[in-house]
């Protein structure tokens, strides 16, 4: 068992080694070609040497490519081009370094760079094996083809979220060129015919899902997927699949809508557990300079969420400001002004007109302001309007009536006011 | 980070080559002198030193704040200090009148741990409540008979009968409470939300404690209950005192000018910037931040303290000691006023609620010292349209046994400290008004139903000012820490 592990270690090391030919083998043909220049003639001595250097990395990465492809499910057609150039190449290079000066300085020009095409051609398969066949391919320039669902709700549970964790941490290994245990996440179809034990998805029977039961094993399961320590499947994920499966009969075309309704496990993931009630109409952002601005004009900002920017602003009491100047002042907030307090600042109800304008208002602060029944029609519009506190004003029960015909506001504070008592 | 580049900038080539020449010199006659000398080997006796937390990490972090849309702006914490009885208070146990003086359960006691003070009882006799108990407000709450006023605000209440803690003793379990931990060292709850969330008043510092003059002091009270811990000193509680001098030392001396006092504070200012130019030592600018705020509090004290504008009406509402400064009544008008220029955190405390014997007497007293004047400050905040954004709470940092501590007579019996189940109200903005959560089992020594640990309760509070509990953290001595450590779960169910 251990000189088969060592061979298997040294298999392993072919990924790395075989960067060492391609780097030799196109240095020489790079330095071969410069030395056409007078400038760089001298380097035309260094070929042979690093052709060498190529051939002898060549035959090395050949020996340990050989011994990786013993242990690993590769699409046997690829490997076995890849096996034929790479072993062409290490012979080419032999060849070449012998020789090199003992043929016409043209045609040795011409095969160095023939050789480097059969460098790309060679390396390109090898890179195909390992990354599946399309990561490098023309389909990867038109990627922003694939179809982006609208909305959460509107996605599909396979198509759009099973078929995406599937390629994240499966395709590696089970799709394309590379299929282990025979097994390709590629579609649907492939999913149920399955691989080496059987049918990776079985529709409503979680326990005969081979791919299931791979992912929810014990992690130091030998057996566990994904192998070699490869980032396992996530909480959320996990939860979606086995929805799918045992829940949705694996089938194609489910709506995720479906699936949120029945499992709190997304909106754990996404909002937290905590969802609060924002208005929707709060703009997200805010300019900053124009907080900025109006602190050093003696307001009292309090930022009461970033994203939406939700404002919390204060005029302190006996500002002695004038009703142009806060209005202006307040000017490009209107819609982030969320809780507003003018208590005690000698306003009267036409100051505050502008009041209408501060859309998203919810709670307002009027109190110990000079202000009569007329305040109610600056108010009556204000759709998201919770709670006015009216405390010390002119208010009559008049007023009151007509406030409360604004079916958003809850709670409306009269204390000291000429309101009766009900 | 930001300190560090900043003291750099400072420390040009010639003024280092200035300063550090004779250390230099020093130090080469150390290595020369060598091990022999001094005893230990100079040339790695220095340390690295790394500062508690990188500027930039602490600045991110509060950049982040607030993570949820507060519902609360400001809060009164009245901290009922001793542990009040849950049996003589909110959770009514009709059902043990019958079993008075039987011996606890086992099922129900289940070898959990008591007190020194109690365990070697022979008998633990179950002891009913001594008082009767009304339904009251529009839910039909039950509430004590010697709670009538806070009983007429039960509406107005989100009453918790199952929080838990994990302290059995005063000191632990009111630390565990303040600060999220029972050993003394972290920042208590007003300094976390003073340090994320700043003022709102730059006259008044933004989190007060004031401390009833006329309670029994059976267990005593700690400045740092109220502490910054290892957060930055300027987020420490300011106690303010009952009489002359509210907050020691901010009066000027007799004789002495305000003008005087203000030439003074621009000198010895001119002079800490001077120390504070070469050094660029966040502790110097905050010394300087702390002097212009005593300054400014010379006025905004006396006033917030001046009860001359309060009509009679107003002491009426919280009740007769209300004229007199210092009592838990005048707190809580104090309170009121400071909540009124927006002062972030008031905590009220309110000791000898400890009772392990002579509870019927005991309890009966500090109801009536507390219960109008509670009862009152939720009536004018309520009036006022504070309660919109400040949140009440009332508590203590445990519970008591269903058993008598001592002999059960016809009269009279005492509790001991019970962390399994307690009760603690809240009221205002961002909770269910005239709403009951938790249930206790039949003898109010096991929670039932909806468990809230104190990392709970703090989570939520935290959440109602807009803060989420787990990312509001503060890197010291290696680590970072957080007022509900690595638990804590905001109880959804209270939130309105």
């Amino acid at each position: 068992m251990p000189l088969l592990d060592i061979l298997t270690f040294l298999g392993h090391l072919h990924p790395l080694i075989v960067h060492l030919p391609i780097g030799f083998l196109l240095l020489a043909a790079l330095l071969h070609l410069l030395s056409h220049h007078h400038r760089y003639a001298h380097l035309v001595r260094a070929v042979p040497f690093i052709l060498l250097l190529g051939f002898i990395s060549a035959v090395f990465s050949c020996l340990f490519g050989l011994l990786l492809a013993r242990g690993g499910d590769y699409d046997a057609d690829q490997l076995e081009k890849h096996k034929l150039a790479g072993i062409a190449l290490a012979v080419f290079s032999g060849v070449l370094y012998l020789l090199a000066r003992k043929i016409p300085a043209r045609l040795f020009t011409f095969l160095l760079l023939a050789m480097a095409v059969l460098v790309s051609y060679s390396g390109h398969l090898g890179g195909g094996l390992t990354h599946g066949a399309d990561y490098l391919s023309m389909s990867t320039l038109n990627q922003g083809g694939t179809k982006v669902p609208v909305n959460p709700d509107s996605a599909l549970v396979y198509e759009d979220v099973v078929h995406a964790i599937l390629e994240k941490k499966c395709a590696q290994c089970h799709q394309g060129s590379k299929q282990k245990g025979n097994l390709s996440v590629q579609t649907l179809q492939t999913l149920l015919k399955g691989g080496k034990h059987g049918s990776a998805v079985t529709a409503g029977k979680l326990n005969e899902s081979e791919l299931y039961k791979r992912v929810t094993l014990d992690p130091s399961d030998e057996k566990f997927m994904p192998s070699d320590g490869k980032p396992p499947l996530t909480k959320q994920e996990l939860a979606i699949i086995s929805w799918w499966i045992e829940k949705a009969g694996a089938a194609p075309g489910v709506k995720m809508s479906v699936f949120r309704n029945v499992s709190p496990v997304l909106q754990e993931d996404t909002s937290g557990p905590l969802t609060q009630h924002i208005n929707p109409e709060i703009p997200q952002t805010m300019d900053p300079r124009l907080v900025d601005g109006l602190r050093k004009k003696g307001w009292m900002i309090r930022v009461m969420l970033q994203r939406p920017a939700m404002l919390d602003v204060t005029l302190p009491a006996g500002s002695g400001k004038k009703t142009s100047q806060v209005k202006d002042e307040l000017s490009g907030l209107e819609k982030n002004i969320i809780w507003l307090n003018l208590a005690d600042n000698g306003f009267r109800d036409e100051d505050l007109i502008f009041l209408r304008q501060l859309s998203n208002l919810e709670k307002l602060r009027l109190e110990k302001n000079p202000l009569t029944d007329s305040i109610s029609k600056d108010l009556a519009g204000l759709k998201h309007l919770e709670a006015v506190n009216l405390n010390e004003t002119r208010l009559t029960s008049a007023g009151l009536t007509m406030l409360e015909k604004n079916p958003s506001l809850k709670r409306i504070y009269t204390w000291k006011t000429c309101v009766k008592k009900p | 980070m930001k300190e560090f580049e900043k003291l750099n900038s400072m420390l040009d080539r010639r003024q280092f080559l200035t300063r550090t020449s004779l250390g230099l010199g020093a130090m080469a006659i150390g290595t020369l002198l060598g091990k022999s000398l001094f005893g230990n080997d100079i040339g790695s006796a220095s340390r690295i030193v790394t500062p508690a937390a990188t500027a930039s990490m602490e600045e991110d972090i509060l950049k982040a704040i607030p993570h949820f849309a507060p519902k609360a702006k400001r809060i009164v914490y009245l901290f009922m200090s001793g542990g009040p009885s849950q049996f003589e208070t909110f959770d009514y146990k009709p059902g043990l009148a019958g079993m008075r003086g039987q011996g606890l359960p086992d099922s129900v006691r289940k070898g959990q741990r008591l007190t020194g003070m109690s365990a070697n009882q022979s008998i633990l006799p179950v002891a009913p409540a001594f008082c009767k108990f009304h339904r009251h407000g529009n839910t039909g709450t039950w509430v004590s008979e010697l709670l009538p006023y806070t009983a007429k605000v039960v509406d107005e209440l989100c009453i918790v009968k199952s929080l838990y803690s994990e302290a059995i003793n005063h000191d632990p379990a009111i630390t565990f409470l303040q600060t999220g931990n029972q050993q003394p060292g972290r920042p208590s709850i007003g300094s976390w939300v003073s340090y994320g969330l700043g003022s709102d008043n730059n006259n008044l510092p933004t989190f007060i404690v004031l401390v009833s003059k006329n309670a029994q002091k059976d267990q005593p009270l700690y400045a740092r209950l109220w502490g910054n811990g290892f957060l930055p000193s300027k987020y420490q509680g300011v106690q303010f005192r009952a009489g002359k001098d509210p907050v020691l030392y901010l009066n000027n001396p007799e004789g002495y000018d305000g003008m005087d006092r203000k030439e003074m504070l621009g000198y010895l200012s001119k002079l800490n910037q001077l120390q504070n130019e070469p050094y660029g030592d966040p502790e110097v600018e905050a010394r300087i931040a702390q002097y212009e705020m005593a300054y400014r509090m010379q006025t905004s004290v006396p006033e917030v303290m001046s009860m001359a504008n309060e009509p009679n009406e107003i002491f009426d509402l919280y009740g007769p000691d209300s004229r007199d400064p210092g009592t838990y009544a005048a707190n809580c008008i104090l309170a009121r006023k400071l909540l009124e220029k927006d002062v972030k955190f008031v905590q009220l405390y309110h000791q000898g609620w400890d009772q392990h014997s002579g509870l019927p007497s005991g309890i009966t007293t500090q109801c009536k010292a507390t219960d109008q004047a509670t009862a009152g400050l939720i009536t004018d905040l309520k009036r006022r349209g504070l309660l919109e954004d400040t949140l009440v709470v009332w508590g203590g940092e445990f519970g008591r046994t269903v058993y008598s501590q001592g002999k059960l007579t016809p009269t009279d019996y005492g509790r001991d400290h019970h962390p399994r189940c307690f009760t603690m109200w809240m009221a205002g903005a961002g909770v269910k008004a005239g709403f009951s959560y938790g249930e206790t089992d039949d003898f109010s020594y096991n929670i039932v139903k909806d468990p809230v640990h104190v990392h709970d309760f703090q989570a939520t509070l935290l959440y109602l000012m807009g803060i989420d509990h787990e990312r509001l953290t503060y890197k010291f001595q290696g680590r970072r820490f957080r007022l509900t450590d690595v638990e804590g779960r905001v109880v959804k169910n209270i939130l309105s």
